[in-house]
This record gives C-alpha cells, sequence and structure tokens, in this order.
C-alpha cells in the first residue's frame, strides 16, 4: 500500500534533526494503527530504513512487525534483529517513545528466555538500559529484566554494572520492587551480604498498600541475609508500611522461627528447627541461603567469645562452640582470620588462641580515601534531598494541607502561606 | 585453544603477556558479546582458562558459577577442564594442603602450555598468600602442618621458614613465626584541605 512506502520516505527524510524527528513521531502515531495491521509485510521494509539514523522510524516498524508471536523457525532471527537495533539505534530518537522501545526489549527478553539462552540477552540488554535512561539515576522498566537475565544466566558479576548505580528516579514502583529483590539475589550470590540486606530491606519497606509477593520472597531472603551478616532479624524501621509490618511476619513462620532458634546460640537448636521446615525452605529455593546460616552460627559464636577471653585453648572453643576436636576449632579459627572476622593468633604449640583488638587505627591513606568518597556521596544525597524538600513546600496539594493546619496554630506563621490556601 | 569462529585474540595476548590479573574480565566481556551475536560458542570456549582466570583474582564464586554452566558432555571430553576444576573445588573448600596435591596429581600436556604457564603463575601466588596468612594467624606452628599449607617437604619447608627469618626448635618440630611490621601509607596531601573546607561549609549550612 502506498501509505507504507510514503511513511519510509517521510522517515528518511525526517530523522535529521530533533524538531523533524518530534515531527515524524506525530506522523507515526497517526500511522500506528496502519502499521500494526499490516505488520507482517513491515519485515520486507525494515532493510530501507537505517537503524542508527533512522531510529524511530525503524522501532515503529519495527515493533509492528513483531506484536504477533514469533515463530520458532525465526526466533534466533528475530533475536539478531532487536540486538543489531539496540547496539545501533540512537538513544535521542528512542527515548522520544520510550514505550515501545521497552515493548521490544521484553519482547526479546522473552524470547531469550524461551529459547534457554539467557546469557544472550545480557549485552544487548544492557546497552538498551543505558540508552534508555535520561541519567544512570533513573529506573527502567527494562532493569529488572536484565538482573533476571543475569540470575538464570548466572552471570552475577555482570549484573553489577547497573547495581553500582545510585538510583534516585523510580516511575514505576512494580519494576523498583523487582529491581531490588533481583538485586538483592545477585548480592547474596556474591556473597556481598551487606550490599543484598540493602536491597531486599527496600523491597520491603517501600510504601505498598497491600503487601505482595514480591516482598514476602524479599522479606524471606532478607531474614536469613539478616541473620548471617548481623547474627539477629532487626524490628521494622518506623517508615515500613502498616501492611508490610502486620502481614509480612505472618507468611514467613518458618523463618522467623529460624531466627528464634539462631537468637538461643546452639547449634542444636538451630539444626533441629531446619530439619522440621525443610521442605518448606526447599519450595522457597532457600535451602542454599539457610545452610550458611548455620554454618554463620558457628562463627557467631567463636566471635562472642573474644568477648569474654583473651586467650583459650583451641579445646576448649572445640567443646563451647559444640565442634568435633580441636583441629577442626583450630580450621574455622584460621578461615575466620583470612576473612578477616577474627583478630587472633594461634599458637599451636601450647594449643591455644590469643585474641587481638581490631588493630585499624584509622590513618592509613586508603582508610581517609573511604571517609573521604562517603562524605562526598552524603553531601551528594543531602543536597538532593534538599532539592525536594523545597520542591515539595512548593506543591499546592502540601501547601493546602499545611494552610489548613495552620488556622489551629499559630498566627505568626501565616505569613508563609497565602490567603487563598487558607481554607 | 583451537578456535574457528571465535576472535580470542584479546585473551591470547593477555596469556602470553602474562596479565593475569586481567584474564577473567577478558573472558567475561568476550563471551557476553559472542553470546549476544547469537554465536554457537559453547563447544569451542576456552573454559580452562576462564576458570583459572577466575581462581587468579580469587572469585571462586564466579568460577561456581561457570562449572555450574558447563554442559556435561564437555566435562566428560575434557580432562585437563575437570583437572583445573579439582584444583578450584580444594580453593573454594579452603583444603589448603589439597590444592597442591590436585596441582600435582595430574599429567599436564605440555600441547596446553598456555594453560600450564598459567597454573604454575597461580601456584607461586598461592604460595605466597598462604605463607602471608600463617605469618599474620600463627605465632608458633608445626613443621607438618607448614609443609602441607605450603605443599612442600617438611625439609624444604623448614629452609622457606628460615629464610623468611622464622626460628625453629627442632625437638618439638615447631617453627616460631617472625611477624613483620605492616607499613601503611600514611601522607596527607594538600588537596586535602580543599576538601575539609567544603565539608565545613556544608554542615554549617
Amino acid at each position: 500500500m502506498d501509505s507504507v512506502e510514503s511513511l519510509i520516505t517521510h522517515i528518511q527524510g525526517l530523522s535529521g534533526c530533533p524538531e523533524d524527528v518530534s515531527h515524524l513521531h506525530s506522523l507515526l502515531k497517526q500511522e500506528e494503527d496502519s502499521l500494526q495491521s499490516q505488520g507482517s509485510r513491515l519485515g520486507s521494509f525494515l532493510h530501507l530504513l537505517d537503524p542508527s539514523k533512522h531510529s524511530l522510524g525503524y522501532l515503529y516498524f519495527l515493533e509492528a512487525h513483531t506484536s504477533g508471536s514469533v515463530v520458532k523457525e525465526e526466533a534466533s532471527g528475530f533475536l539478531n534483529i532487536v540486538a543489531n537495533f539496540i547496539n545501533a539505534c540512537s538513544a535521542e530518537q528512542i527515548q522520544v517513545a520510550p514505550d515501545k522501545f521497552v515493548s521490544i526489549c521484553k519482547r526479546f527478553k522473552e524470547q531469550v528466555m524461551q529459547l534457554q539462552v539467557p546469557i544472550q540477552g545480557i549485552a544487548p540488554l544492557l546497552v538498551a538500559i543505558r540508552k534508555l535512561q535520561p541519567s544512570p539515576e533513573h529506573l527502567t522498566a527494562l532493569h529488572p529484566d536484565f538482573l533476571l537475565l543475569c540470575l538464570l544466566a548466572k552471570c552475577y558479576k555482570a549484573g553489577l554494572s547497573i547495581l553500582d548505580d545510585d538510583i534516585s528516579e523510580i516511575d514505576q514502583p512494580k519494576d523498583f520492587f523487582l529491581y531490588c529483590y533481583y538485586g538483592g539475589m545477585i548480592y547474596i550470590g556474591l556473597k556481598r551480604f551487606h550490599k543484598a540486606l540493602e536491597f531486599l530491606r527496600h523491597a520491603t519497606t517501600s510504601p505498598m498498600p497491600a503487601i505482595h509477593a514480591v516482598a514476602v520472597e524479599a522479606y524471606k531472603k532478607y531474614i536469613l541475609v539478616s541473620l548471617i551478616q548481623n547474627g539477629q532479624l532487626p524490628n521494622f524501621p518506623k517508615y515500613t508500611s502498616s501492611a508490610a509490618q502486620r502481614y509480612l511476619k505472618l507468611y514467613s513462620q518458618p523463618y522467623v522461627d529460624l531466627a528464634s532458634s539462631y537468637g538461643t546460640g546452639k547449634i542444636s537448636e538451630l539444626q533441629s528447627c531446619f530439619n522440621s521446615n525443610v521442605e518448606k525452605f526447599k519450595n522457597d529455593n532457600n535451602v542454599g541461603l539457610v545452610k550458611q546460616v548455620l554454618s554463620s552460627l558457628y562463627k557467631r559464636n567463636i566471635q562472642r567469645l573474644t568477648q569474654t577471653y583473651l586467650t583459650l585453648s583451641l579445646q576448649d572453643i572445640a567443646n563451647t562452640v559444640e565442634l568435633e576436636d580441636a583441629k577442626q576449632a583450630e580450621m574455622h579459627v584460621l578461615q575466620m582470620i583470612q576473612d578477616g572476622e577474627i583478630f587472633a593468633t594461634i599458637n599451636q604449640k601450647d594449643g591455644m588462641v590469643s585474641f587481638h583488638e581490631d588493630p585499624e587505627q584509622y590513618k592509613t591513606c586508603e582508610m581517609i580515601q573511604h571517609l573521604d568518597s562517603s562524605i562526598a556521596r552524603i553531601m551528594g544525597i543531602s543536597k538532593k534531598l534538599k532539592a525536594v524538600e523545597e520542591s515539595i513546600a512548593c506543591d499546592p496539594s502540601y501547601v493546602t494541607k499545611a494552610g489548613r493546619e495552620r488556622t489551629r496554630l499559630d498566627f505568626d506563621d501565616f505569613d508563609s502561606v497565602p490567603q487563598k490556601f487558607l481554607v | 585453544m583451537a578456535s574457528s569462529s571465535l576472535d580470542l585474540t584479546p585473551l591470547k595476548d593477555a596469556v602470553s603477556s602474562r596479565s593475569y590479573d586481567k584474564i577473567a574480565d577478558i573472558c567475561d566481556e568476550l563471551r557476553l558479546q559472542v553470546a549476544s551475536q547469537g554465536i554457537s560458542y559453547v563447544d569451542e570456549w576456552p573454559y580452562a582458562i576462564h576458570l583459572l582466570g577466575y581462581m587468579l583474582v580469587q572469585d571462586m564464586n564466579s568460577a561456581r558459577f561457570l562449572w555450574k554452566c558447563i554442559p556435561n558432555s564437555i566435562k566428560e571430553g575434557q580432562p585437563e577442564l575437570v583437572a583445573v576444576w579439582a584444583i578450584g573445588q580444594r580453593l573454594w573448600t579452603r583444603d589448603y594442603a589439597g590444592v597442591y596435591e590436585a596441582f600435582h596429581g595430574f599429567d599436564w600436556s605440555p600441547d596446553i602450555q598456555a594453560l600450564v604457564s598459567t597454573l604454575t603463575g597461580m601456584f607461586q601466588r598461592y604460595r605466597n598468600r598462604i605463607f602471608q596468612l600463617l605469618l599474620n594467624a600463627y605465632s608458633t606452628i608445626s613443621v607438618a602442618d607448614t609443609a602441607r599449607f605450603l605443599g612442600l617437604s617438611e625439609d624444604d619447608a623448614t629452609k622457606y621458614a628460615l629464610k623468611h627469618g622464622w626460628t625453629t626448635d627442632p625437638t618439638l618440630q615447631m617453627l616460631t613465626v617472625k611477624k613483620m611490621p605492616v607499613v601503611s601509607e600514611q601522607k596527607l596531601d594538600p588537596g586535602k584541605l580543599q576538601s575539609l573546607t567544603e565539608y565545613v561549609f556544608h554542615l554549617e549550612h
């Protein structure tokens, strides 16, 4: 039909500068239905367009062409076309139609998962995220998909490239919850429990009118990681939604029980709690993590000894902590020294261990650099917070509410609220 | 490393120039790129070198995950790969002595030259690292254990320790560790004054 050819000409002519591109965008939106209905034909026209110069037009055509289900034989061809497009496209042009871009990328991810080659999607999705984001602080709908592929392909390190960014702009809460949950899982896989805790905490304490499956699963893992990292389960922070506070523990009873038996400090109690709930842990795919909780109790008990004793015999350690013999105790202590979890010296001649203070004096250049970068980061966040506070203070709905409250309080404060807002 | 459709030049360069620390990152990057092009790379991927790359930078997490991804058919067809993993497993379980046993327990053919030179590089580092650990963790330690930790005979282990200033008690077969003072940089540079001024300004506003 003529309209497709003429559309191609428009695309080729109007892709030069931002004004032309936005004109092109309105044209394409007008023709959207016609494109969708001719989806199967459009494939033969794609070669007339250059994905890097005519990104917006190419995007519309590609999206209409692939909106039906992808036939198995064409699957790898589909993956290649989309991957090439993602790599070649211009970020400015696709940011004009972000929903279409997201839709293509999500279809790409579905295909990659269906063909069971998640690793094939990792590099392209990372490029897609970077092109879609107005800045590294923006969370896109593709963030959780990317992390999911990294998890499925077991390429955990690849996920770090976006997890290291500090997110401060979020469009869809659902994306944020999934991003935090998958991010937590990646950090767990990399054994960076401190970061995992942070992400899982976000997934359980972010505003939610009603609890949902992601928050529940995140909370289960949060309990386990809290035990591994800190030896205890903290209370909910004040800002947690009431729905979460009321129901999260209810849905994770076996894990709460595990936390209580961990609190007794006895390996035997923890082990029996594990045995009685093992089926539930298996169903949740958390057995590996629970086993790490168990081995962390030995470490925790040994660490507790350092608070009471200056020196202790290896045999005494073995007895207190319920290890088999002095040699096992020695190996545990050695590994903890290697991991920096304890400061001690083993004296094999006497079979004794001497515990020391942390020798860190916080005077080294390395430590100063660490402090420097942390302070700089905090200053950056503080500035951002100030800006958000100022913009809220100007928000009409806030000022109205404040105005309503003011009449009951202080005459002197009237000045800050314009007359028309005083109800 | 035979490769037909795979261009592994960056990897080959890193191995020949002994840039051992870079092998893991180069392999990761290459693998993601190759996979994204839909090239079927699994049969020809140099998994053994990839695993070694992780072991060289002590990233045992990534090594374990990579091992899980390798199809059984590949594992069955490449005995060197299985032998490399045997070393990796012992690193993971911290079977300090077992690491050396796994290395010596396999007949590495000279064909796999690149592999063997990477392995030898890894072993020197491993022994140094374990020696540092012993230095840090022990005040006295038996000759037998030292020998196991360092993968040396008891005589060689004693000589190694004496060379580093340790002393020996032949009757008890014990070595006394000589601690090295830890030197760390503590110089401050004038650029810090600028940062300090900024911090104070920020705190007061």
